[in-house]
């Protein structure tokens, strides 16, 4: 299953020379299609799943009934609708948070030589290496002590914790990309370092920023873990309320299902229209 | 030294120092006291619903050290999770990079369809593997009927558990792969591709020989990421299999995780964690090094 590589037609005797002359386009077709099939149907199924009516649930693969009624079922709880608008609240503040806080970080290890960059660039290095529960399990104890539990903060602190050391080795990629000749001729001209960073570095990274904007808002759509610990009623968060269904409604799949693609929905939007400019930012 | 008694910084370092100053804030007080704080509980007999805090020393180390399910059972998990699950999507993720790096019509849908698992929250995913391998009215035993086969209850065995948070993971973080490694390629010059071509080299060749070391640097900073997330893995054993049955499934985080917040006993749990952590930043050292020295040779 080596796909030959695009300009190369092999011409040594090898399996696909011998195969008949459609057979090689044939067989990369079905490579296609396959890939695309395993990637798609679990969502797809999940999607149906969703539309089926509760009696009919079961038997997903057979009759044709379909409604949106699960879907009016599930918005109808409160903890559903506020859950959705607390993980919008909640990403949309971690991706802006975090932004700020690693783009500065990663300006600075691009830009400077040093101990400073170095014992900085080390840490990042260990602290992105720690596996969360190390830290979420105390981080219960630190939030309450501090008497942000169970709110926006409590989370959203956290979660720029967990951005910092990713993002600023990325940030840092994203610099080094830059000539830094133009911050120096704004230098000369007069600019401090701050009107170098803001006014030149800074809108030259846009599109990187863009790029990791889009992701940041994902991951911590996503997440599960953070949310887990640290919240409890007042702030509930769509990931976890959906773990809760599983072991709560048990056996009402087609409830569970409606939620997760009510999850499922903001995620795509975000993908469907940053898709070009993460591809772009991230030069793939 | 006189540098050691200069207290005020020049105007560079202040500059250096204010652009990380707020990521060094917020790191320090939302990883690394957290960090300490549990490396603090660990030493201490610290149960949620009885919080003596006293001193005992290794106590919590030693009974994790010793601890048959640990040992036997959390760190195989965790390995072995691990090196299959980057092993198969580093596997799969090349690929459909090297499918994806012809042209052909529909190459855009194509790319968009693989895209779809990045978005998808592994929470969600682990509800559509559990409803997918439902042993009733999944779909999987369906189609197993269709085949003739015996339905197989997933869910309740050990393997065969794995093997569902496996794929489930797999399935994931392929498309990750695939993108990173797609990228890769493009941007690797085509001569050695003529030269090959000139020189009539095979397909598995061209692949062997040219490809896959040009390819390296690439390859080796996806897996060292990869694995390291991997070994954390959380959100899809919880709820695929919740660590069972019977705790055969529990990797490093649940083990964790299960003694503090469901035996209540955090010293337990903070020692499992920082044991964990230990473990890993060790790995990550080592692979590492490991890193630098092929990145360089390939330059």
């Amino acid at each position: 299953m080596t796909a030959p590589k695009a300009v190369l037609a092999p011409r040594s005797p090898g399996f696909f020379a011998a195969l008949a002359p459609g057979g090689r386009r044939a067989l990369f077709l079905l490579a296609i299609i396959a890939t695309c099939l395993l990637f798609a149907f679990p969502v797809c199924w999940l999607v149906l799943t969703s539309l089926r009516p509760g009696y009919a649930v079961y038997y997903v693969h057979r009759g044709g009934d379909f409604t949106l009624d699960n879907f009016q079922e599930v918005l109808r709880q409160e903890i559903v609708l506020k859950a959705l608008w607390n993980s919008f609240a909640i990403s949309t503040l971690a991706t802006v948070l975090s932004l700020g806080v690693t783009v500065t970080s990663g300006y600075m290890l691009s830009r400077f030589r040093g101990p400073v960059p170095t014992v900085w660039f080390g840490a990042i290095y260990v602290f992105r290496c720690v596996p969360y529960v190390s830290w979420v399990l105390p981080l219960y104890f630190v939030t309450r002590a501090v008497g942000i539990f169970d709110t926006y903060w409590g989370l959203l602190l956290p979660h720029v914790a967990v951005h910092i050391c990713f993002f600023s080795w990325i940030m840092k990629g994203f610099f080094d990309g830059i000539d830094p000749s133009m911050e120096y001729a704004a230098m000369i001209d007069g600019c401090s370092r701050w009107g170098a960073f803001l006014r030149v570095a800074l809108p030259a990274a846009v599109p990187g920023l863009t790029a990791l904007a889009i992701l940041c808002w994902l991951y911590t759509w996503n997440e599960f873990l953070f949310a887990l610990i640290l919240t409890a009623q007042n702030t509930p968060i769509l990931t976890v309320v959906m773990a809760q269904f599983v072991h709560e409604l048990g056996m009402e799949w087609h409830l569970m299902s409606a939620t997760a693609v009510l999850a499922l929905g903001p995620a795509l939007i975000v993908t469907i229209f940053g898709q070009k400019y993460v591809i772009r930012g991230l030069k793939i | 030294m006189p540098g050691l008694r200069r207290i005020a910084f020049d105007e560079k370092q202040r500059f250096m120092l204010a652009l990380i100053a707020p990521a060094v804030l917020v790191l320090v007080f939302f990883q690394i006291l957290p960090i300490l704080t549990g490396t603090n509980a660990s030493f201490r007999d610290w149960h949620l619903n009885d919080p003596k805090k006293t001193w005992i020393g290794l106590t919590n180390y030693a009974y994790v050290v010793r601890d048959q399910e640990f040992l036997r059972i959390v760190l195989p998990n965790t390995f072995g999770f691990m090196a299959a699950s980057v092993a198969l999507s580093l596997i799969a993720g090349l690929m459909i990079a090297l499918l994806l790096n012809r042209q052909f019509p529909g190459r855009w849908l194509v790319q968009t369809v693989i895209l779809l698992p990045l978005m998808v929250a592994p929470v969600i995913a682990a509800i559509m593997v559990r409803w997918m391998f439902n042993d009733q009215f999944g779909i999987i035993n369906v189609m197993l009927e269709l085949l003739g086969l015996p339905p197989v209850a997933w869910l309740t065995q050990k393997w065969t558990a794995f093997l569902a948070i496996l794929l489930t993971d797999v399935w994931l973080w392929t498309p990750w792969f695939a993108l990173l490694l797609l990228a890769g390629l493009k941007s690797l010059p085509p001569e050695p591709f003529e030269a090959a071509q000139i020189d009539a080299a095979s397909a598995w060749r061209t692949f062997r020989y040219i490809t896959l070391p040009m390819l390296r640097p690439v390859i080796v900073v996806c897996v060292v990421i990869r694995a390291i997330d991997a070994f954390r893995t959380f959100d899809i054993v919880w709820t695929i299999s919740g660590g069972g049955p019977a705790r055969a499934t529990e990797v490093f985080s649940i083990y964790a995780y299960v003694e503090a917040f469901q035996f209540l006993n955090f010293g337990r749990g903070s020692a499992a964690a920082v044991l964990g952590a230990l473990i890993i930043v060790a790995f990550a050292m080592g692979l590492y090094r490991i890193l630098n020295r092929w990145v360089e040779v390939s330059k």
